[in-house]
């Protein structure tokens, strides 16, 4: 399942909605991205985060089915927020599910960095008297 | 076509989204040519070959034919996550 939108989300209530579908889920591995208040230096006060919407839904949507394709994968789950961010605010979640544990370590690192990568999102960091678009980590 | 700009992209074209309905841009190439005349700030960054194109929300590698219906896509490499 993939979810783009701009409010906030239960880790849990999420994870378990997806759980309760399959009785076969011996391990969920999840990455969650939260907004820190300090990048190269300077004081974050907070981000935005621009989508190409639809390109994001159908890259993400690529990577899921290369990812089932490489691991024994039970479900995907990414959630990916834009607009506004505060400090300590949840930017993304991966969460792979699989029977045993290596194929949703493994898968959800791949997605995870198959999204910082190809995934048409672009942050923009708020300082107290500018404002900044990132430039690509990976 | 749809031309959509994305970041600090949009900042230099001072736009989101355009139409172009000129007849001779058929490719890539010649849409960077038109683009790089429109807006001269944009020449730089597509000679230094940074910025990624996507058609129909697919990213694109080479110089390839465009479309009147197509959206194009510009915009720096991406940052989220």
């Amino acid at each position: 399942m993939i979810i783009i939108q701009k409010k906030d989300f239960n880790i849990e209530k999420e994870i378990l909605k997806i759980k309760s579908l399959h009785n076969n889920i011996g391990a969920v591995t999840s990455f969650i991205g939260y907004v820190r208040d300090i990048n190269n230096n300077k004081n974050v006060k907070s981000i935005n985060i621009e989508v190409y919407k639809k390109m994001a839904l159908s890259e993400l949507n690529n990577i899921i089915l290369l990812a089932k394709k490489k691991w024994s994968l039970i479900d995907c789950l990414i959630i990916h927020r834009n607009g506004l961010l505060k400090i300590n605010d949840k930017i993304v979640l991966v969460a792979s599910f699989s029977e045993h544990r290596k194929d949703s370590f493994e898968s959800c690192n791949y997605i995870m960095d198959y999204l910082k990568k190809d995934a048409p999102f672009w942050k923009k960091e708020n300082y107290k008297n500018e404002s900044i678009w990132l430039k690509n980590t990976n | 076509m749809k031309i959509k700009y994305f970041s600090w992209i949009k900042e230099i074209t001072s736009c989101d989204k355009e139409i172009l309905n000129e007849n001779n841009i058929n490719n890539i190439e010649n849409l960077k040519l038109f683009l790089s005349k429109k807006y001269p700030n944009l020449k730089k960054h597509f000679d230094k070959d940074v910025l990624r194109f996507a058609i129909n929300q697919e990213y694109i590698a080479n110089n390839i034919v465009l479309e009147k219906n197509d959206e194009i896509a510009i915009f720096p490499p991406v940052s989220g996550g």
